[in-house]
């Protein structure tokens, strides 16, 4: 893997930043008492679902996964199980990041 | 605004997120050294991008290979859920001084926005607060970042087990999204769509494309639904 270069680093953070700002600001600015139509607004609220399921499917799954034996894709997938019932229980980002990676390098180191 | 009235309630309500972001920050910044990124471009990112999804993405997908642009779509993409919580907020900021309204709403994240929203729920609680909160956020997570490129080579964490912080954390937040069939139908499309992507040789964009699927299948289900009932 070769490192992020400076170049690389600018267009990525500056791009991904003005993004970020615009979806953060413009439409609180933008609305001041008005709503969205609620279309739109139906629309956005997939956006979340969506977004981290994607996020997590691109961590967990992968076409051939179990080609080198069944553990070394099971243990995420079983770590993530773990997390999703500490999700639930406690709603807790810190909770479920301590869990996943206890979990996911117990996994790892004993078996 | 800089009154103890207004910090001493804000840091106490952002503790937790503030103590997460300890636990969080530091894999995030283990991680971004992992590709490069030194102390004054993490520094840089927590201060003006700011966002945790986004600072553990760019790492994992430039460790996947995927291209600038698929990085760049991807990134934006996840972050436009901040539009909600923006729009959300416009009727609390009503009054409030531009400038006000700029460094709170330029300042929330996933987390902040639970805490706050709840706060303003419950009454007696005003922007100047909120802004403090995600200041307090802010810091806790800046300061952990760099903590974490500064110390990432001396601790040696694996990075499959830093990288499953950040999974978890999806996990988490998908987990405790509103539990609707429409978004059951949204993540399950969304996950399934990143899985043909990465089948069909595009693992780049998967994130992206698979995400767009979701929400695309959720808007059809809904429609479909409306029309039957």
């Amino acid at each position: 893997m070769e490192p992020i270069s400076w170049t690389g680093f600018w267009i990525i953070f500056g791009i991904c930043a003005l993004t970020i700002l615009a979806c953060r600001v413009l439409p609180l600015f933008l609305l001041k008492g008005r709503e969205l139509p609620p279309r739109v607004t139906e629309a956005l609220g997939f956006i979340p679902s969506a977004a981290f399921a994607a996020l997590v499917a691109n961590d967990l799954l992968t076409p051939g996964m179990f080609d080198a034996g069944i553990w070394p894709a099971a243990a995420p997938l079983v770590a993530a199980l773990a997390v999703v019932i500490v999700a639930r229980l406690s709603k807790s980002l810190l909770w479920s990041a301590v869990v996943g990676v206890a979990v996911y390098a117990a996994l790892i180191y004993l078996f | 605004m800089f009154t103890s009235e207004n910090i001493k309630p804000a840091f106490k309500a952002a503790i937790p997120i503030m103590l997460g972001y300890v636990a969080i920050g530091i894999p995030c910044g283990i991680l971004s050294s992992s590709i490069g990124l030194d102390a004054v471009q993490v520094f840089l990112m927590c201060a003006l991008f700011y966002s945790g999804a986004g600072q553990f993405m760019i790492p994992n997908m430039w460790l996947a290979a995927s291209p600038i642009a698929s990085i760049i779509a991807s990134v934006s993409f996840v972050n436009t859920r901040q539009m909600l919580y923006s729009a959300a907020f416009a009727p609390w900021c009503e009054g409030v001084s531009k400038r006000l309204a700029f460094w709170f709403s330029a300042t929330v994240t996933d987390e902040s926005f639970g805490v706050n929203t709840k706060m303003f729920e419950q009454g007696g609680w005003s922007v100047e607060r909120a802004t403090f909160v995600n200041v307090f956020s802010q810091s806790s997570w800046t300061v952990s970042c760099v903590v974490g490129v500064l110390v990432g080579n001396a601790i040696g964490i694996p990075l499959a087990i830093a990288a499953f912080a950040m999974t978890s954390i999806f996990i988490c937040l998908l987990v405790t999204q509103k539990l609707t069939v429409a978004n059951v139908v949204a993540a399950v499309c969304a996950m399934v769509g990143v899985f043909v992507c990465k089948l069909v040789g595009l693992s780049g964009p998967a994130i992206f494309f698979g995400a767009i699927i979701g929400v695309v299948c959720a808007i059809i289900f809904s429609r479909v639904r409306e029309k039957v009932s």
